[in-house]
């Protein structure tokens, strides 16, 4: 399991009281009493959690899995266009 | 009452209140006088001149999953546990009865204040626009009726009166006429609120309504009709009625709690918040006028009572301009002294605890009144329940902010109010 799931998994079991053996890669957020509105609170928490931004655009998450591997597009992109912006001023100074 | 009018029943009954979450435990406590009014132990408190308050003992975690409770403000949770009880006490076929001939109607003054008070410390206390999702959801007043219908699956009409203090005696008058009329044949009615926040309570204390605390005895800070009352204490809870008509309630075999007889509603408009002997007045004589009855057959009031010097004597003055006489001889009780000033749900609360004074034959206390005012000078049944009455049929007072005067004529509901 990868680490952003294992942090997802965590933070479902903490704050929204889902039992463990539920929480899978494959386990559908529906199913886990998680609706589309609930995947928009849910994002809103994963921001602080993975100091992320989520872009406004709607997006569809059907599984964890589909949310781990989405929060890891976003840390990559973000983490890069940190980079490309600190690098001149890394270079002026 | 109008021959085509129909005869309302009160078949179920739930509250979350000050006195308890339960229609036993709430009249319990009212009845032994107990005061559900204390001192606020908040982060906050120091921040209040008054930290007075009555709040209900609920926690949300025990009645919702976590997933549900995080769309639940706390005014919402109570209007459905309230509800719930409601509901389970008429027991009911929805089914059988036609969901879309079922109504919801609820009053809230503030609606979900907590979660919009939570919104503006973030914009503007902590000054992030990080402002939950849930934001709007959570705090629009129309969230605890809208609740009630999803969980129960009602799809008549979904109503919020918001007419401050008088919002839930007004959705009970209203849910009663529509029954009363054929409309519907059953109706969830009520009254929840949650203003215990910082934001609400500040903003309370500062339009000088709220008592001052009573050195001796906090839980004693609210004295309505007394000559050294002060002011209101804020208070939180909900309280639900199944509403049916009469014929039908009696022929499923329903727990019949007392009738709905009449409903009557004026507005004073000299002023927004100083209310009028004339127009508390004409909203009682307006109730008797629709129940289709004079003021002799009126055995009791529960009085708006809410410990302000405006109210109370113009309170008194409104109960003597239409009773006369007989206005010396009308035991009044002002529960709030006991569970506060619920607000929105103040009126649907002081209902539950006028029918079951009714069924107990019992004329509740007024607490924590010692000291005698010339014009507060009628019979408030001070400081100690009075048992043993034959109290048939009563009014319940609901005079708000904004001028809404509500005015509820109740009946014991055991045949004495065919009229």
């Amino acid at each position: 399991m990868t680490d952003t799931l294992e942090k997802l998994h965590d933070i479902l079991a903490r704050d929204y009281k889902i039992a463990p053996a539920l929480l899978t890669a494959d386990s559908l957020l529906e199913e886990l009493g998680v609706d589309s509105l609930g995947v928009a609170e849910l994002l809103f928490n994963i921001e602080d959690e993975f100091t992320i931004t989520v872009p406004p655009e709607p997006v569809t998450l059907a599984t964890l899995g589909d949310v781990a591997g989405y929060i890891d597009g976003l840390i990559l992109a973000q983490s890069t266009a940190s980079v490309a912006a600190d690098g001149p001023v890394t270079a002026s100074a | 009452m109008n021959a085509a009018m129909r005869r309302v029943a009160v078949t179920g009954m739930g509250v979350v209140s000050p006195l308890g979450n339960s229609v036993a435990e709430l009249y319990r406590n009212a009845h032994e006088g107990r005061s559900g009014i204390h001192r606020l132990d908040a982060a906050f408190s120091h921040r209040l001149a008054a930290p007075l308050v009555a709040s209900a003992e609920f926690d949300g975690s025990a009645h919702f999953e976590p997933q549900k409770l995080r769309m639940l403000d706390r005014v919402s949770q109570f209007a459905l546990v309230a509800a719930n009880h409601a509901i389970a006490d008429a027991a009911p076929d929805f089914d059988a009865l036609g969901r879309d001939r079922i109504g919801v109607f609820v009053g809230t003054g503030m609606g979900g204040s907590q979660s919009n008070d939570d919104g503006y410390k973030t914009l503007y206390g902590d000054a992030s626009d990080r402002i939950k999702p849930f934001t709007v959801l959570l705090g629009m007043h129309n969230a605890p009726a809208a609740w009630i219908g999803i969980e129960h699956g009602i799809c008549g009409p979904n109503l919020t009166y918001a007419t401050a203090c008088s919002s839930s005696a007004v959705a009970i008058g209203e849910a009663w006429r529509r029954i009363a009329q054929g409309e519907l044949e059953v109706a969830i009615a009520g009254g929840a609120e949650a203003p215990l926040s910082l934001g609400s309570l500040k903003a309370w204390e500062a339009l000088h309504t709220l008592a001052a605390v009573d050195a001796e005895n906090p839980s004693a800070s609210c004295k309505p009709f007394s000559k050294n009352r002060s002011g209101m204490v804020l208070a939180e809870g909900a309280a639900m009625l199944m509403l049916e008509p009469w014929e039908q309630a009696v022929q499923r075999g329903a727990p019949i709690h007392g009738e709905i007889l009449g409903y009557g509603l004026t507005t004073d408009t000299g002023h927004i918040t100083r209310p009028s002997v004339e127009g508390q007045a004409a909203a009682m004589r307006a109730a008797l006028r629709s129940a289709g009855l004079g003021p002799t057959v009126i055995d009791a009031i529960n009085a708006h009572g809410t410990g302000t010097q405006a109210n109370d004597a113009v309170e008194t003055a409104a109960i003597k301009a239409v009773f006369g006489d007989r206005a010396q001889h009308l035991p009044i009780s002002a529960t709030k002294a006991m569970h506060g000033h619920l607000l929105g749900a103040a009126g649907a609360l002081e209902c539950v605890l006028s029918l079951l004074s009714m069924q107990h034959g019992v004329a509740l206390p007024t607490m924590h009144l010692h000291s005698p005012d010339p014009q507060c000078d009628l019979d408030y049944v001070p400081n100690t329940a009075r048992s043993n009455i034959a109290v048939r049929t009563m009014l319940s007072h609901s005079f708000a902010f904004g001028g809404t005067n509500a005015v509820l004529v109740l009946g014991k509901g055991t045949g004495s109010c065919e009229t």
